[in-house]
């Protein structure tokens, strides 16, 4: 399992990678295609190396998480681990 | 040796063999046997494998149905729907639906057809089929229907068996693809009866799951981004590996059918290997060819961001880069273009100028005093040369010089000498010609001292 991610970063709000991805690619874009003031430029930038830390925390998971699902007696659902081998 | 005792109740020697015999005809025999037949088996399901078919004009059919072990008469008469008929064929196996009864004339037992149904293959073809085309008709394969998976699945609901080859093929390719998925598994049994039940249970199970009804198993992992904001799953992938068209069977059944089409989330459909299409297939929203294929869509979005992710640095470096060189140049042009600009600047072009016109007029100055000066020098030249004084004397000179030059020139020499001259007085005119004098006249005369006034006479 991964470690939590560090406090700094969660500090700055949880970020859906999808979000993140999104914005990175637009920021990408717009600093290849547009002139942009500088001050905006450096921002982007700034902005642009967080938004690939964070993705490449949530790419850098290692392992698959996977859990059975399960109605217990009472209908309710549940999940328990479940074992396999994956080689990876 | 006595006989045997006998029972008190064998009345067999009473009567003699041929006393006591029953004789049937072949026909009251037959019909025996017809009865018992109708009666004791009547109508019954067989199945076996058509052989020997024989299609009469009169229309009826017949043929033997048979198995390993055993042979049956059957006939299938021309009242019979023709869609029943047209399952026969030889070597189908079938599943028949009669009576038995018995072909007196022949002294054969025999199975008159009610209904047919294909078994094997054949059946499931034939079922599969009418499913489809009724299901089709629902509208349950419309492509307007078919919904897009998410690029970035951050929970997937896996229907299969726990077991199977199937898992372990998805797991692999999203253990290399997109590890950081998570996966909730229904186990279910993917072949066999009632498998399609359990099938259509885990879909509808899968889609009553969300995050925020389980315990949160993910714990310390919490704080990690997920992949989208969803509390539910993102899709469910229906998937089993190859087998024969029976082994698939479930996946061709409509309770599964019904479920997926039910399925609130998108449902992905990998079932057998690339030429099996199932039912099921038809109904998802996406169908991918083996378990593995399947697996690769759903981590498309991830593994294709990956490369992104990792380039995203370097390409935010170069824009950045060409952004700060081009500031920096433009900042050098804005610069050049400022001290240009600058007061200073102008001050000193301005000083500049001032010296230059300076220079100008001090050469402009000099120039036109030269040149006044050589004026000047000329007219003083003229002036001093101009003197009064020797003007007075030159004059004086001249009119000396113009006096002797008169003197010598005139009268005075020759009056001196005793000559005179006599002018006309009226006229001042000097008389050369006495006969132009008329009398009266009044003449001068001059000497060479003094003068006379005469008159002429007449």
């Amino acid at each position: 399992m991964s470690k939590p991610a560090k406090a700094g970063d969660a500090a700055k709000g949880s970020v859906p990678f999808e979000t993140a991805l999104n914005k990175l690619e637009g920021i990408v874009e717009a600093m290849e295609a547009d002139d942009l003031p500088l001050e905006t430029l450096l921002a982007r930038y700034e902005e642009g190396a967080r938004l690939v830390k964070i993705c490449q925390e949530k790419l850098a998971e290692a392992e698959v998480k996977i859990q059975q699902l399960e109605k217990t007696a009472a209908g309710e659902l549940k999940l328990k681990p479940f074992e396999t081998e994956v080689e990876a | 040796m006595s006989k045997p005792a006998k029972s008190q109740w064998d009345f067999g020697e009473l009567f003699s063999p041929a006393e006591t015999r029953k004789v049937l005809s072949v026909w009251e025999l037959t019909a025996d046997v017809k009865r018992l037949l109708e009666k004791q088996i009547g109508s019954v399901w067989v199945s076996g494998e058509i052989t020997n078919l024989r299609a009469q004009s009169s229309g009826h059919v017949y043929f033997t149905l048979k198995d390993v072990a055993a042979q049956l008469s059957c006939v299938l008469f021309r009242g019979t729907a023709a869609a029943q008929k047209n399952l026969l064929a030889d070597g189908q196996k079938v599943l028949l639906q009669g009576d038995v009864t018995v072909y007196e004339a022949r002294g054969q037992y025999q199975l008159i057809v009610r209904a047919v149904e294909l078994q094997g293959v054949g059946a499931l073809q034939i079922q599969f089929e009418k499913l489809k085309q009724k299901l089709a008709a629902e509208g349950l394969f419309a492509p307007a229907r078919k919904r897009p998976l998410p690029r970035y699945p951050q929970r997937i609901g896996l229907v299969t068996s726990p077991t199977g080859a199937a898992i372990r093929d998805v797991l692999h390719v999203i253990q290399r693809r997109h590890p950081g998925l998570e996966i909730i598994l229904a186990p279910c049994r993917v072949q066999g009866d009632g498998a399609a039940k359990e099938i259509a249970k885990a879909v509808e199970l899968l889609n009553g799951f969300s995050v925020a009804s389980e315990n949160p198993a993910r714990g310390d992992d919490s704080t990690i981004q997920p992949f989208n904001d969803s509390t539910k799953l993102d899709l469910i992938l229906l998937t089993r590996g190859g087998g024969s068209l029976e082994d698939l069977w479930a996946f061709n059944e409509e309770v599964v059918a019904r479920a997926i089409f039910e399925s609130a989330l998108p449902v992905v459909s990998a079932v057998g290997h690339e030429i099996d299409f199932t039912i099921a297939d038809f109904v998802a929203d996406v169908r991918a060819a083996t378990p593995s294929a399947a697996a690769e869509i759903i981590t498309e979005g991830v593994f294709a961001s990956r490369e992104f992710v990792a380039n995203a640095p370097a390409l935010l470096q170069r824009a950045a880069r060409r952004g700060l060189d081009s500031a920096a140049e433009n900042f050098s042009q804005l610069g050049a273009r400022l001290a240009r600009l600058h007061p200073r600047r102008q001050l000193n072009d301005s000083f500049q100028r001032l010296d230059d016109l300076q220079t100008a007029l001090l050469r402009g100055l000099k120039t036109a005093a030269r040149s006044r000066g050589l004026v000047f020098e000329n007219l003083a030249g003229r002036f001093l040369r101009a003197k009064p004084a020797l003007a007075v004397k030159a004059r004086r000179e001249t009119l000396h010089q113009l006096e002797k030059r008169l003197n010598a020139l005139g009268p005075e020499q020759v009056l001196a000498r005793g000559y005179s001259i006599t002018t006309d007085v009226a006229t001042g005119k000097v008389l050369r010609d006495a006969t132009k004098v008329a009398a009266g006249q009044q003449l001068k005369t001059r000497l060479a001292q003094g003068q006379i006034f005469s008159r002429t006479e007449a």
